[in-house]
Formats: C-alpha cells, sequence, structure tokens
C-alpha cells in the first residue's frame, strides 16, 4: 500500500490547460488521500518537467507517482525511467490520461475538470494498490533467421553476418537473387543489373557466417523472440549439392520441354534446370512434375551423362531444425495475374507481355539474346505500346492500390527499346506518371527528350488485327479516343505480395493488410518492425518499392536485428499474468483464451502455468477465468474495484 | 470560368445516375473502351469533366450523349465503378423532359420498317425520344 | 420439362423462323416452351433513371404473370433477357421500396414470387450439354465458329451474372458440345450497335463490322448471335460494306443446335436470314 503518493499535473502547452482547469483540478486532488504532494507543470515531458518529477520524489520520499497527462502510449517510459532514475521503481509510476480521454473530447471546462479529478482519482488508486516489479531477463540466442534471398535478404543477412552473427537465410527457389535477378538495366542508372547483383549474391553465398539453405522453405516457427525454434522444409533437389560441378551437360541432354517460369514462359527449360547462368549456388535442381523418370516413365539421361555421377532420384524432402533469436521476413513479390483482366488479351491475344517478360527480352540471358524481338514470330517489332496501371489503382477488376514502380520502370523499358531499335517507335499510355526518387524526374525528361510518347489515357482494350496488336487508348488532354495499331504490348502489370510470403505471414500470425502486405509497426515511424516481437520485415513483402529502398529498408532491419543482439539481455515488461494455484482447478479456460498460446494447463500439476515471456499482458485470460485464480500483476481485481470506486 | 455555374443541373445528372462524379480520377478508360468512342463528342471521360467543372449545359448540348449504345462497357472496366452509360442517360432524360426528341417515328423509311427488328425500333425512340 | 417462355417482339414477327426452330430443338431435348399468356412487350432496352417507373412496368408484368406459372422465364433474346432481368432485380433494390410499391399498382397480375429470367442457352446447360451430345445426329465438321455473345448478354455483371463479362464461354463450350471447333476471338461480347442502326446507321455498321474483322482474323467461318438484333447488324453491316464472296455467314444459334440435332433444312428457318447461310452451309457439307 502505498501512502505517500505524488502527483504532477502536466499542461500540455494548451492541449490540456485550455480545457481542464489546471489549479482548480491539482487542489482537488492534493485532497486525497494518501497524496502527500500535487504540483502542476507546463510540459511534464521536457528535461525541465521530468527534473521536476525526480527531484520531488526525492524531496518528499514518494513511493508512487501519478502524471496526469497525454496518453500512457507516449510518454509511459519517459516518467517511469526518470522515476527509475530518481530510485522510485518504474512500476509505481502510473499515467492519468486527462488529455486524449478527457481534455481533446470534452468542450465544457467544469465538466472536463471534474472528470479530470476522476480520472486521476482512479489512477491513484491503482497506484496504491501497485507492487514494485521488476522487468524479466530473456535469454537471446544471437543467431538470424531471413526468409527469402531476393535482394531484400541477401542485404539483411549480409548486414548481419557482416556484424559477426550466424544467419540463416532460406529461399524457395533453387538460386538466389529474386526478382532483381530477372531485370536487364535497373532505373534510373541503367546499371546492369545482373552485374550489381551477382557481386551480393556471390557473397552471400559464400560468407562464413551465412548457413544458406536454397530450394527449402520455413515450415514452422515456435518460440517468442530470442528462442525461435523454426522448422524448415528442404525439397528434393534430386541432385546431390555437394557433388554437382555446375558443368551443364545435363541441360543439354534431357528431352523434356517446359515453359520457364524465370522467362516469363518466353523459352523452354528442361526437367532438369538452373534458373540463369550466373546462378548462385551453381547446381541444377530436376522438376519433379516434369521429369519422365520421376513420373514413372524410363528415362534417365541425366544420371548416365553426368561426370560428377551427381544425380539422386530417390532424394526426399526432408525436414531441418534451426534455432534462431530474429527472423527477418523478405518475402518479396509477384506480379498481378493480368489475365484476369480480359480486356488486355494477356495470354490470349499474340505478342502481349508482361514488365517482367520484356525485362527478359531485353535481357542478354533471355530469349533472344538481348535483341528486342517479339514471342510470336521473332521479328522486330517497329511499334511498341507499353500499358501503365495494367491492374493497378483499379478497385474494380486489380489492385486498389499504386504499385509504384511501373512508371519508373516502364520509362526505362521504353528508352532501351529504343536504344535498341532506332527506328521504333514507342508509346506509353498513363494516367500519371510518378517519379518521387532521386534523379527520377531527370531520367523521364530524358525519356522523353529521347522521343518517347507518352498518351495520358488508361488501355481500354487490346485486340489481334492479323498480324498486328490493336490498342484502344484514348489521351484525355486532347480529349480523344485514340487507336493504336502496334507490334508489341507491355503491359506494367500491378505488383502483389508473393502469395508463399502472405501465407507464411498468416502462419506466423503476423499482420498482414487487406491486400496481403505485411503490416509494419507503424506507418511513418517503424517501418521494419512487426507488432510480434521478434520479426522484422524488409522488401517488397511490406509493400511495393524499388530496389534502392529495398536495399534501405532491408539494412534497416538488420540494424533492429543487431540492436537486439547487440544488448546482453533481452528484456520483457513484468506486467504479466501470474496464476494463483490455490484457487486454480486446471480448467483451461485461460489457455483456449490466450492469444499468445502463454498459458496452458500442465497436465501433472492440473494448474495454468504462465510463460512469462509470452505473455503480452492483454488480460483476456483474467477475464476468462471463472474462480479469478489468473490476474495480471499491478492490474489485480481489487486494485480494479478500488479504480472503479474512486 | 465560372465553376459553380449550374450545379443544379450537376445534381441533378448524379441524382438521376446514381453515380458519384467526384469518384472519377479521368483516366480515360472509358472513352479508350467505348465502340462508339471516336464519332462520340464529348467522349465518355470528357464528359464526366465537363460534369465535375460545373459545365452541365456543354454536355447537355453536345451530340456525343445521343450516341451511346448502352453497351456498359464503360461502366465495366472502370477503375473507380463510374458507369457513364447512366450518366449520359440522365443527360438525355433531362433534354428529353424539354419535349425536344433526337428521333422522329415519321422519319424512318419504308425499307426500313420492313428490314429492322422492332425491337430496335422501340429501343432507339425510348433512348432519343419523347 | 415445361418452362415459361416469352418469345419478344422481334422473335414473335419478323424473326419468327428462330423461334419456331428454337422451340423444335428444344422438343428433341425434352423441353416444352410454354409460351406467357397475353405477354407485353419488355421495352427492348432498359432503362436507368432512378425516377423512370413507367418504363419498368412493362417487363415487371411480364415477371408478374410468369411468376404465375412458376419460378422462371425463358427468353431466346438477349436484349428481353437483359431488360427482364434487370427489372426483375431492381424491384428488390434496398432502398427502392416505395416505387416498387408504385409500380406494382399498374400491374394487375400479382406478383406472386420472384423469378427466374433465362436465357434459352441457361436452359441448354440445365439439360446438360453431355445429354446433349447424346442427341446430336449431325456433328458439325469441326465447323469454326466464333461465338458472339453481344453487350446485353453479360452486361451489367452484378445482376445477370451470366458468365465473365468479357470471356464468356458458354455458347462456345455448346457449340464444342455439337461438334463444331469454337474460335476464340477478341469481339464476343463488344457492342454490335445495336439500337443506333436506326437512326445513326453508319455507327452501328462500324460497330459491327469490327465484330466481323476480328472474328475472320481468328480463323472463324461463321458467326453465331444469341440476339436477333445483333443477327441483324452483322448481316446488314456485311450487306453493306462487303462483296457477296467476302461475306462470313451469321447464324442464330438455336438453328445451329436445330441442325446439330438433326432438324430438316425447312424446319431451321433459313431462308428468312438476311444473308443466307445455306450454300456456305452446303459447301461446308452440313446440309
Amino acid at each position: 500500500m502505498r501512502k505517500r503518493i505524488g502527483i504532477f499535473v502536466c499542461h500540455c502547452g494548451i492541449n490540456i490547460a485550455g480545457v481542464v482547469k489546471v489549479p482548480e483540478l491539482v487542489a482537488r486532488v492534493k485532497a486525497i488521500p494518501d497524496v502527500v504532494s500535487a504540483l502542476d507543470y507546463v510540459y511534464c515531458c521536457s528535461d525541465p518537467g521530468q527534473k521536476l518529477i525526480k527531484e520531488t520524489i526525492k524531496e518528499k520520499k514518494l513511493d508512487g507517482v501519478v502524471v496526469a497527462c497525454c496518453s500512457p502510449s507516449l510518454h509511459e517510459t519517459t516518467f517511469r525511467k526518470a522515476a527509475s532514475e530518481a530510485g522510485l521503481n518504474p512500476y509505481l509510476c502510473e499515467i492519468a490520461n486527462i488529455r486524449e480521454q478527457c481534455s481533446w473530447v470534452t468542450s465544457d471546462r467544469d465538466e472536463a475538470t471534474e472528470k479530470a479529478e476522476g480520472i486521476v482519482r482512479t489512477i491513484v488508486a491503482k497506484v496504491r494498490e501497485d507492487q514494485a516489479l521488476e522487468r524479466l531477463k530473456v535469454p537471446m540466442l544471437k543467431r538470424a533467421l531471413v526468409v527469402g534471398a531476393g535482394i531484400a535478404g541477401i542485404q539483411a543477412a549480409l548486414d548481419i553476418a557482416n556484424a559477426g552473427y550466424e544467419v540463416v537465410l532460406v529461399e524457395k527457389e533453387p538460386s538466389i537473387g529474386g526478382h532483381m535477378a530477372q531485370l536487364s538495366e535497373t532505373f534510373p542508372t541503367l546499371d546492369c543489373s545482373q552485374c550489381i547483383l551477382t557481386p551480393k549474391t556471390v557473397e552471400a553465398g559464400h560468407h562464413p557466417k551465412i548457413k544458406l539453405l536454397t530450394y527449402a522453405e520455413v515450415a514452422e516457427v515456435s518460440g517468442f523472440i530470442g528462442n525461435f525454434r523454426v522448422k524448415i522444409r528442404q525439397k528434393p533437389r534430386y541432385v546431390d549439392i555437394d557433388a554437382c560441378t555446375g558443368c551443364g551437360i545435363c541441360l543439354e541432354k534431357c528431352p523434356v520441354r517446359v515453359d520457364s517460369g524465370f522467362d516469363r514462359n518466353l523459352t523452354k527449360r528442361r526437367a532438369i534446370y538452373r534458373l540463369f547462368p550466373q546462378a548462385v549456388p551453381n547446381k541444377v535442381v530436376i522438376d519433379a512434375k516434369n521429369c519422365r523418370q520421376l513420373q514413372g516413365k524410363k528415362c534417365g539421361v541425366c544420371a548416365r551423362v553426368c561426370p560428377a555421377q551427381a544425380i539422386r532420384y530417390e532424394d526426399k524432402e526432408r525436414f531441418l531444425d534451426e534455432e534462431v533469436g530474429a527472423i527477418v521476413l523478405a518475402t518479396g513479390y509477384e506480379l498481378f495475374d493480368i489475365s484476369k483482366v480480359g480486356s488486355y488479351g494477356f495470354g490470349q491475344v499474340p505478342d502481349v507481355i508482361d514488365g517482367l517478360g520484356f525485362e527478359r527480352i531485353l535481357s542478354a540471358s533471355g530469349p533472344f539474346a538481348g535483341e528486342v524481338r517479339r514471342p510470336s514470330d521473332g521479328r522486330v517489332p517497329k511499334r511498341v505500346v507499353f500499358v501503365q496501371c495494367a491492374g493497378s489503382r483499379d478497385a474494380n477488376q486489380g489492385v486498389p492500390y499504386c504499385s509504384k514502380i511501373c512508371c519508373m520502370y516502364t520509362a526505362k523499358h521504353a528508352l532501351l527499346y529504343k536504344h535498341r531499335v532506332h527506328d521504333g517507335e514507342a508509346i506509353i499510355c498513363y494516367i500519371d506518371v510518378r517519379t518521387p526518387g532521386k534523379g527520377f524526374e531527370e531520367f523521364y525528361r530524358r525519356v522523353t527528350d529521347e522521343g518517347v510518347k507518352y498518351l495520358r489515357g488508361k488501355v481500354s482494350k487490346i485486340f489481334r488485327r492479323n498480324d498486328k496488336v490493336v490498342v484502344w487508348a484514348a489521351d484525355t488532354l486532347a480529349g480523344k479516343k485514340i487507336e493504336i495499331e502496334a507490334d508489341m504490348v507491355v503491359l506494367a502489370t500491378a505488383v502483389v505480395p508473393n502469395p508463399r510470403g502472405v501465407e507464411l505471414a498468416r502462419k506466423l500470425k503476423i499482420a498482414v493488410d487487406a491486400n496481403g502486405f505485411q503490416t509494419e509497426a507503424h506507418p511513418k515511424l517503424r517501418p521494419v518492425e512487426t507488432l510480434t516481437a521478434g520479426f522484422f520485415l524488409a522488401g517488397c513483402g511490406q509493400g511495393p518499392k524499388d530496389i534502392p529502398e529495398t536495399v534501405a529498408q532491408a539494412s534497416g532491419a538488420a540494424a533492429k536485428v543487431l540492436a537486439m543482439f547487440g544488448t546482453s539481455e533481452l528484456y520483457h515488461e513484468p506486467v504479466i499474468a501470474e496464476v494463483d494455484e490455490e484457487i486454480c482447478v486446471g480448467c483451461g479456460n485461460c489457455e483456449r483464451t490466450c492469444a499468445y498460446e502463454a498459458v496452458k494447463v500442465d497436465k501433472r500439476k492440473g494448474k495454468a502455468m504462465v510463460q512469462a515471456v509470452m505473455c503480452e499482458g492483454c488480460g483476456a485470460c483474467s477475464v476468462s477465468c471463472p474462480a479469478g485464480a489468473i490476474n495480471l500483476k499491478n492490474f489485480v481485481k481489487k486494485a480494479l474495484m478500488e479504480m472503479v470506486d474512486a | 470560368m465560372n465553376s459553380t455555374g449550374n450545379s443544379d443541373l450537376v445534381r441533378r445528372i448524379e441524382e438521376l445516375s446514381g453515380q458519384r462524379l467526384q469518384d472519377c480520377y479521368q483516366c480515360g478508360c472509358c472513352s479508350a473502351g467505348c465502340p462508339i468512342g471516336e464519332m462520340m463528342e464529348p467522349p465518355p471521360s470528357k464528359g464526366v469533366r465537363l460534369l465535375q467543372l460545373g459545365l452541365a449545359e456543354e454536355l447537355l448540348a453536345s451530340d456525343g450523349i445521343w450516341l451511346c449504345a448502352s453497351c456498359l462497357i464503360c461502366g465495366t472496366r472502370c477503375p473507380r465503378n463510374v458507369d457513364y452509360a447512366r450518366i449520359a442517360e440522365a443527360c438525355r432524360a433531362i433534354v428529353l423532359r424539354t419535349k425536344k426528341s433526337q428521333v422522329d417515328p415519321d422519319k424512318v423509311s419504308e425499307s426500313d420498317l420492313q428490314d429492322v427488328p422492332q425491337q430496335a425500333f422501340i429501343a432507339s425512340f425510348r433512348k432519343f425520344s419523347v | 420439362m415445361k418452362y415459361p417462355y416469352y418469345p419478344g417482339c422481334t422473335l414473335y414477327s419478323k424473326a419468327k423462323n428462330l423461334d419456331r426452330c428454337a422451340r423444335k430443338a428444344a422438343a428433341l431435348l425434352d423441353v416444352e416452351l410454354e409460351e406467357l399468356p397475353s405477354w407485353n412487350c419488355c421495352g427492348a432496352i432498359y432503362n436507368t433513371n432512378i425516377d423512370d417507373l413507367a418504363a419498368q412496368v412493362g417487363p415487371v408484368r411480364n415477371l408478374a404473370k410468369a411468376s404465375q406459372l412458376g419460378e422462371k422465364l425463358v427468353t431466346l433474346c438477349a436484349a428481353c433477357y437483359n431488360v427482364l432481368k434487370r427489372a426483375g432485380g431492381h424491384l428488390n433494390a434496398t432502398g427502392f421500396e416505395e416505387e416498387r410499391k408504385r409500380i406494382l399498382e399498374f400491374v394487375d397480375e400479382r406478383y406472386e414470387r420472384d423469378v427466374r429470367v433465362m436465357h434459352y442457352l441457361e436452359v441448354l446447360k440445365e439439360v446438360g450439354f453431355e445429354k446433349i451430345k447424346q442427341r446430336v445426329k449431325k456433328p458439325l465438321n469441326g465447323l469454326k465458329v466464333a461465338s458472339y455473345y453481344g453487350c446485353l448478354m453479360t452486361r451489367p455483371k452484378e445482376v445477370l451474372q451470366f458468365d465473365d463479362p468479357e470471356n464468356p464461354i458458354m455458347m462456345d463450350d455448346l457449340m464444342a458440345t455439337l461438334g463444331a471447333e469454337p474460335v476464340r476471338f477478341d469481339f464476343k461480347a463488344e457492342c454490335c450497335g445495336g439500337y443506333l442502326v436506326v437512326n445513326r446507321r453508319d455507327v452501328a455498321q462500324a460497330c459491327s463490322m469490327r465484330i466481323i474483322e476480328n472474328a475472320k482474323t481468328w480463323g472463324a467461318e461463321a458467326v453465331v448471335t444469341t440476339c436477333p438484333l445483333c443477327q441483324y447488324n452483322l448481316e446488314s453491316a456485311q450487306s453493306a460494306k462487303l462483296p457477296a464472296d467476302k461475306r462470313m455467314a451469321i447464324l442464330y444459334f438455336t438453328q445451329v443446335l436445330g441442325l446439330a440435332l438433326g432438324l430438316g433444312e425447312d424446319e431451321l428457318g433459313f431462308e428468312d436470314n438476311k444473308l443466307d447461310p445455306k450454300p456456305f452451309l452446303k459447301e461446308k457439307g452440313l446440309l
């Protein structure tokens, strides 16, 4: 029981003082029993404000503090730290929110003052019953897991590994590099994508601190921050990764031809394949669904020709267990299935391709070795229409948001097309041109200077006319419908979160928004963390973004992980649930209610046991307990009743 | 520009059509997809723009609104779910209700009467006459 | 199976040949089309202005009549399908209760229940394409047909819910069932010009010709329609714009159905088509 409580009423400028009559409030609350001091100050959160609190605690030998100010979500930590510095247990310092819950929502001054008094009384009642608490120490394994090895995952893994900690880098594809490996050149510098990516993929592939698991997926995660247990499913490669030398003979001999997903179905690959020549790891993999041998029909050619005898048809799926302290989700994006927008003819009308498809055509390792030719007949297209917002900004048939990167990459596409087909005509059909990054507007200017035409109007229909592709567009600036007969059409398709990433986030109970993007802890100030302790975000899995932003975010996520690893211990808030074993009957209501799987009934003891570090102090268990056996520390029933009566 | 001119007319058009003109972000997809688009002046997106600027009279006086075939492609593809066919219909209603027909049943030729399916006549007179 | 049937004005007179063969084809599939007693014109096109209640009375009266006979109403014309189904749907729109009462005041017949308006194509789907396949007597020899649905069959998509509004396939599947080769093309559900043929024939012809040219680009030999007005527009545009040897045959889908099910040449009504398809069909060995 606290007997020497000090109250500090903050003016918060005019936020509180402009509505609540502060001098009157101070006078009233001074009279509350067990209160030995009641002061007010303009800005309690400021340095002088905090100094006042600390000095008063020492002078008046306070054993409890109530700060009547703004919401605890803003300054509870500030004031608890100040109390701690003055020698008072921080959990004996509580906030009475008389701003968001009083002055900001009440207009009548007398009413507000009365309400403020009520709120302060309530919190005084709580402080009276509060116990001094200590933060819980959590053991922490200083090892990280990065899910996804596109540029985001690679960057995050490198940053953490270079700081000296071990990283498990898991990638579902047979090699790393993500979509950046599919690109030809990147905007606005027109750097060759593979050239700037390969140094990083090689570094990640060889780094002594990075354990690279390719063709593998995260199956399950259990545990909590500092102590995660991860089950990884290693998919069968059917190739011994240590024996394979990457010589590529099997690639020439395999009889099967399948559409290459990496080339957006513009070329064929074999059933045994690697994604691209510079793949890291430079090993092949067998696509079991299309492999004759693995489907029960006799073949076995690759095994016969492999000089290293690396083929393993008997390979099976395996599960690996890893333990880590922090997890970075870098699951990336995919392109929206634009065949859903029937009027664009994708997949039906010849020579209508998507953005990544055009990247593959531009790429030296693509279907035409870097020459711009059209898929249907290999002829050089003399007029190409680039369609922006194919599926984006479309609440009707696509996704409601802007995919951010398409304006820039389409400008780049058109420019590169003009560079390679000198007498070619490039027409971009757009709604807006968004150039928010460094050097972007200048790049757009360069593109228009080099003769690329821009027509302002969203394309409605794309259809075939003999060997041409006809585009129905518009120019709203001139107010006309425009029909264009082109040789090829490139759709700048919407960016959507990788569905495997969405699935994983849901399984791990990481918040995901209505569009499937992983949700950051705060849209402005906490872009690389999630609300689930120990999970961090990097890259397009969190929202569409370009390469510089992805790399920045990945390094940011790594920094958060390193900040965690840089401390000697992790601390967990002590305002958690506690079971009174004498009253507990082991009914299991609390276990069923808990969203964090933090309380379970111990079968042998027949009592509920709280896993302290997993408890987030939400209190749902204490509501669900019919016997009142489980309670939150410093939110016990007695205190709550006193607060209500106050 | 008198941007507040005739907001009553614009409101009436919104009411009759049930469409929210402010939803249109002028992407031009409706004009691009309209089968009559090249011959329609103003084309659909320009029609909506005129209304957004309060220039309802200009749209009501135009030829374009009488060329709509009610095929509904505009509304089906609009990323903001605005249906221009209904807006054009509302405009036509306002004009027709001042007793200004655009087609005259008496002017239909004998050969057409014999030839053309009567559903076409009924529909045409419904849309374009009073 | 009996279905209440609404022919509509054009199929009752100028396109009577299409109606006749539709009924005969139905009979071959054990479907009886029971004509709605003293039905009236549906209005031929749907009016969207929210205060245009008079325009709703015509179609609603037909729905009321149909509700006396059962839960369904079949029509052979895409335009009638569009008007009747939308009128029925709108009657139940939220916030429309006052207007609904007013409309029903002008309808003598009791509106017993909501009626499901179906296009004849949907009836065929209910019969089952497998069953139809078994009854095919003259498979169509892989005739390359472009199935043209027109704009009124699939839109507005929320109300009609007839297949995909840009790329419907029901009729394509039917054609495949009958032994033809359905040709995919880009203008399946685009407008033929519709009623603009009355006062702006040039515009309607431009729309229709686009459809024909695109069907040709994809290799179609004939176009199959589901609406008498589309049928007329596609035929007359070609008459006006193309020499006789360049014109494509336009067939009504029930004519194609009847042909495959074994109806005689005199029962299919080809002589009343604006563009006589008989020489073409004879050339293809189908007649």
